[in-house]
């Protein structure tokens, strides 16, 4: 479960990007995070990943406060948490297996325990074939789905994308949104960050808007 | 509602020290292969480092072996008032012995000095007309251990030796090892001074080198702090790294300063003639090769610890 509590955030003094957040997301939930561009989207998901702290409010993932939370701490509340970001951040001169293998690796797994989830999860995002190429010889489409991989290859209970859609065609939207909607299934809650009003009016999921750093609309769960 | 399937965990084989450590150190080669370029420029930073205070080192070395040659000149005699029996003379050897800084005591008879006495005046014998062995008094002479040689403990041994009974007089070249030891100390500062400074110059191009190293990986290292890894997780194969560096460019370095030796230094000293007595130059005892090693060790560690700081902020 996510909640944040009358969360302000601003990057200078005059920029406030953030203006008194409060919202719930129950586990197990799947939200569209929509707003124009500036309206906040981005810098919400960051302070659930610990990427930024909030410079007012509370930020509370499965109990845990995360805006309490020590240097040391913030590793682990992170492997919990899948992100996919706006630019992928994929490394360009490693292996699509390479790229994915990081988050288990972190965990300490074994190579070999690796090598076969990475695949599994490969061929779930229909690019097992692409094991060994770099990020730079794959299309737009495939490096979010190799970026998707890395997030969802240790089934995370929390998972965040921001503008997964973002230069995709059709086809591959639809794949995108299959895969976070098989991840909801399996349990994984599911935060995406969008401007794209197709993907969400086919959706039937809970949005919530925010423009100017307020929400807008769907603050609270069951609306 | 559905619920995660509680995470399966497979058997970590990079779990315990052995395992984490494997990983880390091929982590670290790894990252070797695949930024040889950063790499080979670090190590050849620290080589020429390394290579510089080494060579220093050498000149300083042979500096300290020629001056040490001087100081054995620093000698101490101390006088009887009269001839001693071999009892006599046992008690006092023991008694100047037990005196510490004593290196070693020979006495000198009255027989032994004279013949002494006329070894410098060979030639002029007439001189030596009349005069017999007893003009001369017998004496010890006592050569100091190398810490005691310079004009203070001096000067606290011979107060200590005018006290054993039986002496009358102590002489020892005081001017001359007042020089000596002003110019030992000099040198001591002088080499301590340029060392120290050389030292921190090194370590600050070579921890801006390994910036690079570290710099070009940048986005590793974010990307690492976002999907949860550790600080030490992040950090240990680039300490590894650094230590691989830091041992490969000392180590190519008391190479090539082995190999410089042997080609022009090594005899050298004549031509130099710094010190007659020896033959050519002396290597660096083992002791300041391992000194060199390690130093080239931390310089690679200590630059990756301060340049990692800057990134690893997680
Ligand atoms: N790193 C940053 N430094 C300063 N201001 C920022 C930064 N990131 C975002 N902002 C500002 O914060 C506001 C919200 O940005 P963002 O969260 O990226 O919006 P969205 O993702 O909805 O487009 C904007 O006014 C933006 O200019
Ligand atoms: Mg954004």
């Amino acid at each position: 479960m996510i909640q944040l509590h009358n969360v302000f955030m601003s990057y200078q003094k005059e920029v406030t990007a953030l203006h008194g957040i409060n919202l719930r997301v129950p586990r197990g939930e799947f939200i569209f995070l929509t707003g124009p561009s500036g309206a906040g989207k981005s810098t919400l998901l960051r302070l659930l990943y610990a990427g930024l702290t909030p410079t007012r409010g509370q930020v509370v993932i499965d109990g845990q406060n995360v805006t309490r939370m020590t240097r040391s701490q913030i590793p682990y509340l992170r492997r919990s948490i899948g992100v996919v970001f706006q630019d992928f951040k994929l490394l360009p001169n490693r292996t699509v297996l390479e790229n994915v293998a990081i988050t288990l690796e972190v965990l300490g797994w074994g190579k070999q325990d690796i090598n076969k989830k990475v695949y599994h999860i490969l061929k779930q995002m229909g690019l097992e074939h692409k094991i060994n190429a770099t990020p730079l010889r794959l299309s737009g489409g495939e490096q979010q789905r190799v970026a998707l991989a890395r997030a969802l290859v240790n089934d995370p209970k929390i998972l965040l994308a921001d503008e997964p859609t973002g230069n995709l065609d059709e086809e591959n939207k639809d794949l995108i949104l299959n895969i976070f909607k098989d991840a909801n299934i399996r349990g994984t809650t599911v935060v995406v960050a969008t401007h794209d009003k197709r993907l969400i009016e086919n959706s039937h999921k809970r949005i919530v808007s925010l423009d100017k750093g307020k929400i807008v609309e769907g603050s609270d769960a069951g609306q | 509602m559905p619920v995660n399937k509680p995470l399966k965990r497979p058997k970590l084989a990079n779990e315990g020290v052995v395992g984490r450590s494997t990983f880390f150190v091929n982590r670290a080669l790894l990252n070797i292969r695949q930024n040889i370029f950063v790499n080979l420029v670090t190590i050849g930073t620290i080589t020429l480092a390394i290579l510089i205070i080494s060579l220093f080192m050498l000149v300083f070395v042979n500096l300290e072996g020629v001056s040490n040659d001087w100081s054995k000149r620093v000698q101490v005699t101390a006088y009887f008032e009269q001839e001693l029996s071999p009892p006599e003379l046992a008690t006092l050897k023991s008694l100047v012995q037990a005196i510490p800084g004593t290196d070693r005591v020979t006495y000198v008879s009255k027989e032994e000095a004279f013949k002494r006495f006329r070894e410098r005046l060979k030639g002029q014998e007439l001189l030596l007309e009349g005069i017999t062995t007893d003009v001369l008094p017998s004496s010890v002479e006592i050569s100091l251990k190398s810490a005691s040689r310079n004009s203070d403990a001096i000067s606290a041994y011979v107060a200590r030796l005018k006290k054993v009974p039986g002496v009358t007089e102590v002489q020892y070249g005081e001017e001359w090892v007042q020089r000596y030891t002003t110019f030992m100390n000099f040198m001591r500062m002088a080499g301590l001074l340029l060392g120290s400074f050389l030292f921190l110059a090194v370590v600050f191009i070579v921890s801006n080198t390994i910036k690079l190293t570290i710099y070009s990986r940048k986005e590793e290292l974010e990307i690492l702090g976002l999907v949860g890894a550790t600080r030490f997780f992040i950090k240990a194969p680039f300490l590894i790294e650094g230590i691989l560096q830091g041992a490969a460019g000392a180590g190519l370095a008391l190479v090539i300063l082995t190999g410089c030796y042997y080609a022009f230094l090594h005899n050298a000293g004549n031509f130099l003639s710094f010190n007659p007595a020896a033959s050519g130059l002396a290597f660096l005892p083992p002791v300041h090769i391992a000194g060199l090693f390690v130093s080239g060790v931390l310089l690679g560690f200590i630059g990756s610890i301060t340049s990692l700081k800057r990134f690893v902020s997680v």
